[in-house]
């Protein structure tokens, strides 16, 4: 009796998953539910919320020039850095599935600069980098092309900058599917060999699908985390989201609004709505996961 | 002028993947060069990979950080932290990922829901109830609100490991089944040695972000001795003040020093870890 | 295994600390002790030694200097008073802020506040402050060497929220050997913004500009006033001047400069971090900069050379010039040991010892015995901020009050206004007209 309760699917599902039940239950629930009120009221930190029913929602949608202005920063930030951080990862991860002397050394340096993330040394460096006297402009003078313009000071390039950070920070991505492609059994690869296919035909027929679970994890979390971006943009413009709010992300407005001009109520109503549209993307790329990731457990979601 | 597939896998490819890895760590040199020179230098001749004297001085003066707290406080502090989140991540995530990946049970895609949404609110505003939850809880100034959650899984990492379990052929677990392994055991005898790389990659995502985090221990730790290092360094700079930018260079170079082992340590075990063939048999 | 001997110890501490603690029972959870040093027994205390222990928090921002500084003062005042235990708890501006917003929410704000001047009115009518006046009447905090004018700096109404650290004054410091050698002449005090524009083209020719640039909200604020014009109405419902022609005066002077190429470009400007270091006049690329008075040591201090000051074009109309308090102490309203806590702000304005190791470093001190006992430490350099600001004590009026509420977002307004007019997106005077409906728009929600 015990024994069967024990080894019941349900019983034991909810044992596996307890540690994160739990977790969410205590320390997740309350402060998710708390911002889902805010959203509803005037919350300035100080006095307690007063509820004001749609007005955050009404407000943000018909009289913030600067929230839709974020809104399409924040979309072309995620459309140009998604596919460009993921297909670079996927390459330079297949260059270095290898097992040769010294590859450990070139992985270090490929993640390297993923592991200097977001501290002050960062927005240095970008200025160094790009700059009016930075490393581009200086190898474009190789050229013969002289240009002293600051690509982060720039409305128009600034944040190809940030996308250009974002790729460049691209080993997170990059150590998954390396982990992925570890995954992959050899005898697969030894068969396909005997059955006489070349490098590119194991490539589509092999290691695409069999990668493929792996791909699917990294493009919902690429996008979702590409959405939240604060990081750069806050500490390469200074927080501010200049010049001419053309860094103006959607997570450093959210900031803004939330510390700087004590508006939780609002900031919380803009975090519900971001939340809702990434729940929806994310949603689709499930659906359509159907149709590109081969699963090798069969009857699973 | 079609190379060989030879000339390529000796030489061609070391020029490739070696040029490109040196843009790539361009940044990081011009940091390390950067902690060696002097203050005044940093600015004016940002742009120059050679310094005119190694002002070794600055890793003395940061390494004394503040009034009495050395980076040997700071750096403790760090290694308490996230020693203890890595391991409560990694362990919780791996259970929670295996229940939603291989075990049906009712409300399974509910709190799979559940843990996507956590993954899409941004932080910033659930940081006002959390702090006044954590004050009631009475865990201010303490890891605890740092460390404690960590052991309850860590969404990140639960959807990692069940991607990584998904790629596992389902017959490994079903004639394991007929062996006469209960689910407990296909999971750490069988599921276990198999998601290694996953786990390892969890790993080192988890050391490297508590490592980076700031935010929660300002929020948290009031006292200067109990502030990780990634705290520590932003107390150097400062608009209005005189700023020590050797010291600051100086010891974030150190910080890395402690990120850069572990990834060089652990990435042997995701792509040398043992593969799945070897266990068929 | 370390973990688990780290929350016992800190329990056990906590107990015990809570035990002798009695009855001045600090909010939030284990108090580990952290002070430097436990109080230290053997010095003969000055003050009652039978006094309740008494722990008091301390927030401020700064750099590594004012941290390692700051603490040497609380160590004093520790040695000085052995009942009282100090947590420093120490930020860079930004992470300040950031620091105090939940503590707001959850009513554990430290004891004392850093305060800044446009953080005063939302902290201060809102609710998180204590009225001093109560405790500069009763002798915890002695006034009996400072002016009503310094001390007014921090209050709202009659309330008074904060008290004052050190004055500041307007200036602008000039880099007199690159003026002459570019055959400029020194302006005199009396200068006036045209003499400053005139100096562009002179720059010019040897490569060089006037300035980085001028911080709106400091700058066009100060201009409204020697037009005697106010930036926002008494009531902090709208704005205070009624004629566009101002901004639009203003912008179009400011325009002139940024298109003659004498200040830096903006995208030049996105680049700047923002600390004297990487400052156009330090690094010897602009002829002034433009700011406030406490600032003046450190630009000096990084160029390693001399400056000239001059008070701001504008300062003698309609004693445009006033005196500001450069940061506050405030003491929060939940505290505990309010009264330990205007013990230790009385302690900071007025200790001469206390000040030698402080030197000015937050302003110029407000008490006139300290400013003396400071006189014969100073150097040069420091002698003529202190010179400067007792020449503008002289020559200044009233500061505005505090700005109201919903003006951190009003200044953020301007800065991206002004930078539309510089981008040419934006005319002057369409600008003007802009500015004013959304800045008005902010301000309304002060209509209650």
């Amino acid at each position: 009796m015990l024994s069967k309760l024990k080894d019941n699917n349900h019983v034991v599902g909810y044992v596996f998953s307890a540690p994160f039940i739990i977790g969410f239950l205590v320390f997740i629930l309350y402060p998710i539910l708390s911002s889902l009120y805010y959203s509803f009221t005037d919350y300035n930190l100080f006095q307690s919320p007063s509820w004001v029913g749609m007005a955050n929602y009404e407000k943000m949608f018909t009289d913030d020039e600067k929230y839709w202005k974020s809104v399409f920063v924040t979309l072309n930030y995620v459309i140009a850095s998604v596919p460009l951080r993921l297909a670079f990862a996927l390459m330079v991860a297949l260059l270095l599935n290898k097992t040769i002397g010294g590859i450990g050394l070139y992985r270090s340096a490929y993640y390297l600069p993923s592991l200097i993330g977001g501290s002050v040394a960062v927005s240095i460096l970008w200025t160094q980098v790009f700059g009016d006297q930075g490393l581009v402009n200086s190898a474009l003078g190789v050229f013969g092309i002289d240009t002293d313009t600051s690509w982060i000071g720039n409305p128009d390039t600034a944040l190809w900058t940030l996308i250009t950070l974002s790729v460049w920070q691209f080993g997170s991505s990059m150590l998954i599917f390396l982990a992925g492609l570890k995954n992959i059994p050899k005898d697969y690869y030894e068969a396909a060999s005997v059955d006489g296919a070349n490098a590119v035909r194991r490539f589509f027929k092999i290691t695409l699908p069999l990668l493929s679970p792996i791909i699917l994890f990294n493009l919902i979390l690429q996008t979702i985390s590409a959405f939240l971006t604060f990081t750069p943009a806050y500490i390469v413009s200074r927080g501010e989201g200049g010049p001419l709010d053309s860094t103006l992300l959607y997570s450093l407005y959210l900031y803004k609004r939330a510390f700087q001009f004590y508006e939780m109520g609002y900031a919380a109503a803009m975090a519900w709505v971001m939340l809702i549209v990434v729940g929806i993307i994310t949603l689709v790329i499930f659906q359509t996961s159907k149709l590109w990731v081969h699963y090798e457990s069969k009857g699973e979601r | 002028m079609a190379l060989s597939p030879k000339w390529w896998s000796r030489y061609g490819y070391h020029i490739f993947i070696g040029g490109l890895a040196l843009l790539m760590i361009y940044p990081i040199l011009w940091l390390i060069v950067s902690s060696l020179k002097p203050n005044d230098e940093i600015f004016s001749t940002a742009y120059s990979l050679i310094p005119s004297t190694l002002e070794w001085n600055n890793y003395v003066t940061g390494w004394k950080g503040f009034a009495g707290n050395t980076f040997g406080t700071f750096f403790k502090n760090s290694f308490i932290i996230v020693i203890l989140s890595t391991i409560g991540a990694v362990c919780s995530s791996a259970l929670v990922a295996y229940g939603f990946a291989r075990i049906p049970y009712l409300g399974r895609g509910f709190w799979f829901g559940c843990m996507m949404m956590t993954l899409m609110l941004p932080r910033d505003v659930t940081i006002i109830p959390q702090y006044i939850m954590f004050s009631e809880f009475n865990w201010l100034q303490t890891f605890k609100p740092l460390v404690v959650p960590q052991f309850f899984g860590i969404p990140f990492f639960i959807f990692l490991i069940m991607q990584f379990i998904r790629t596992i052929p389902a017959d490994l677990d079903e004639a394991a089944k007929i062996d006469g392994c209960s689910k407990y055991g296909i999971f750490f005898r069988i599921m276990v040695p198999l998601i290694v790389p996953a786990l390892m990659t969890a790993a080192i995502f988890s050391f490297y972000w508590t490592w980076e985090d700031f935010i929660h221990p300002l929020l948290y730790l009031n006292e200067p001795d109990l502030y990780p290092v990634s705290l520590a360094l932003k107390l150097f700079l400062d608009g209005e003040s005189l700023n020590n930018w050797g010291g600051m260079f100086a010891m974030s170079t150190l910080s890395l020093v402690p990120v850069f082992i572990v990834f060089f340590v652990f990435q042997r075990y995701i792509v040398e870890g043992i593969s799945t063939s070897g266990l068929k048999g | 295994m370390k973990r688990v001997l780290t929350i016992l110890l800190t329990l056990a501490l906590s107990v015990s600390l809570a035990a002798c603690a009695g009855g001045n029972g600090n909010k939030g959870a284990g108090n580990a002790t952290n002070a430097p040093s436990e109080p230290v027994k053997t010095e003969t205390p000055t003050t009652d030694d039978k006094k309740e222990p008494v722990t008091l928090k301390i927030a401020w921002w700064g750099g590594q200097s004012r941290h390692d500084y700051t603490l040497k003062v609380i160590e004093l005042y520790e040695s000085l008073n052995p009942h009282v235990t100090i947590e420093p708890e120490y930020a860079s501006f930004d992470d300040h802020w950031k620091k105090l917003a939940p503590k707001v929410a959850a009513n554990n704000l430290p004891d004392i506040i850093q305060m800044d001047i446009s953080y005063l009115s939302q902290y201060g009518s809102l609710g998180q402050l204590e009225d001093l006046t109560p405790y500069t009447q009763n002798g915890a905090i002695d006034i009996s060497n400072i002016s009503e004018a310094a001390i007014s700096g921090g209050k709202i109404g009659n309330e008074l929220f904060a008290f004052n650290l050190g004055s500041n004054a307007l200036l602008s410091v000039i880099d007199k050997d690159m003026l002459e050698k570019a055959g400029g002449t020194m302006p005199t005090q009396d200068w006036t913004w045209d003499d400053f524009t005139a100096l562009g083209p002179v720059l010019k020719a040897q490569g060089k500009i006037l300035t980085q640039d001028l911080r709106h909200d400091v700058f066009f604020p100060f201009y409204l006033r020697g037009k005697n014009q106010l930036m926002y109405a008494a009531d902090g419902t709208s704005l205070g001047y009624d004629d566009d022609k101002y901004f639009i005066d203003f912008y179009n002077m400011y325009k002139g400069w940024y298109d003659n190429g004498n200040l830096l470009s903006l995208d030049k400007l996105a680049q700047k971090k923002g600390t004297p270091e990487d400052g156009e006049l330090e690094l010897g690329n602009a002829v002034s900069t433009w700011g406030w008075s406490n600032q003046y040591i450190l630009s000096s201090t990084v160029a390693k050379r001399p400056f000239e000051i001059l008070p701001v074009p504008g300062w003698n109309e309609n004693k445009a010039l006033f005196l500001k308090p450069s940061m506050y102490f405030s003491i929060s309203k939940n505290s505990k040991v309010k009264d330990e806590a205007a013990k230790f702000i009385s302690f900071w304005v007025n200790d001469v010892e206390a000040n030698k190791i402080i030197m000015g470093e937050r302003g110029v001190p407000v008490s006139s015995a300290v400013k003396e006992a400071l006189k014969p430490l100073l150097t040069p350099e420091q002698t003529k901020v202190f010179d400067y600001v007792a020449w503008a004590e002289q020559n200044s009026s009233q500061m505005n009050p505090p700005n109201p509420i919903g003006a951190v977002e009003v200044d953020k307004l301007l800065k991206d206004t002004a930078e539309q007019i510089l981008y040419n997106k934006l005319s002057v005077a369409d600008g003007a007209a802009k500015f004013r409906l959304d800045a008005n728009k902010i301000l309304a929600a002060n209509k209650k």
